[in-house]
């Protein structure tokens, strides 16, 4: 691995910010179903809902996938424990929300548990993707977007 | 108080794992494969733990309105696409784009549902956040 890198573009910088505004929605209907149920529940009616959701994607796209040519490295098996990562998330996240951290106090430190992780992901090339090391114009990005993460995250519910 | 943080900060590291898992299956598969393994593992690992701990499905649950459960396919979309960009702007880019696009959003849901919010903070956030986008966009072929 970490041979090809294809050139960064535009739609994928675009992409990566639009779908934080789906994780928004999805936090938002998931949060629903949480305060109807709790949190193990909301969570295992996500995956089960994502996952027939998933089928159906795969079955409407799959006439229009040509079959590739281009030959693909086979994935080793831990390549599909990711769903296992975001299962604990969801345990892990619902025990700190309801700590003296609260939500605010949740937010924050995962960020920050996901900026750390992700330097050193790009630093090493962690799990067979592309190393990449970060420029001073990704920190500058970094720390912007940190900094304006901890105004909102830290003022949100205060009337001004 | 230090066992929180602890938990909180894993929590985070653990969406930065997942992430990368699943842009290395994508790698090999396709973005929309690897949401779906996501799901799949993920649904029968709290299946499992629903079984063990019990309480799977709470009382109530029968009356969440049937919008709750949207969040699920909004998820699938939301997996393949970070798989499908973590390969091509790297873990860092990604995981500060999907952050601060979750905050931007998250600033427009709250005044949409009029909920209270310091103006000066969030409005400076806001800023601040879309000058971090501008600068990971000049790297950007165009």
């Amino acid at each position: 691995m970490a041979t090809s890198t294809p050139r960064p573009r535009l739609i994928h910088f675009m992409a990566a910010f639009g779908t934080g505004g789906l994780l928004t929605l999805m936090v938002h209907f998931n949060g629903e179903l949480g305060r109807h149920g709790n949190a193990l529940f909301s969570s295992w009616g996500a995956h089960g809902t994502g996952t027939v959701a998933a089928i159906l994607f795969l079955a409407l796209l799959y006439r229009r996938r040509a079959k590739s040519t281009v030959e693909r490295p086979p994935a080793p098996v831990w390549a599909y424990l990711g769903g296992l990562s975001g299962a604990a998330t969801v345990m892990l996240t619902s025990l700190a929300v309801n700590s003296p951290l609260a939500l605010a106090g949740t937010l924050a430190l995962g960020l920050a548990g996901q900026v750390v992780f992700s330097l050193g992901a790009d630093l090493w090339g962690l799990f067979g993707l592309p190393k990449r090391r970060p420029t001073l114009r990704d920190l500058i990005a970094l720390a912007l977007i940190l900094a304006g993460s901890a105004l909102i995250i830290l003022f949100r519910g205060f009337e001004s | 108080m230090t066992i929180p943080i602890l938990v909180a900060v894993l929590a985070g590291l653990l969406v930065g794992l997942s992430r990368q898992l699943n842009g290395r299956l994508a790698v090999s598969t396709s973005p929309l494969i690897s949401s779906f393994w996501n799901h799949a593992i993920g649904f029968a690992a709290l299946t499992v733990l629903g079984l063990v701990v019990g309480g799977l499905i709470p009382p109530g649950a029968e009356d969440a309105p049937w919008h709750a459960y949207v969040g699920g396919p909004i998820g699938v979309v939301f997996v393949a696409a970070g798989s499908w960009v973590i390969a091509r702007i790297g873990a860092v880019n990604t995981a500060i784009l999907v952050i601060g696009g979750q905050m931007v959003s998250g600033v427009v849901l709250d005044l949409f549902l009029a909920a209270p919010t310091a103006l000066w903070a969030t409005g400076l956030g806001v800023i601040l956040i879309l000058a971090g986008v501008v600068v990971t966009q000049t790297q950007a072929k165009r």
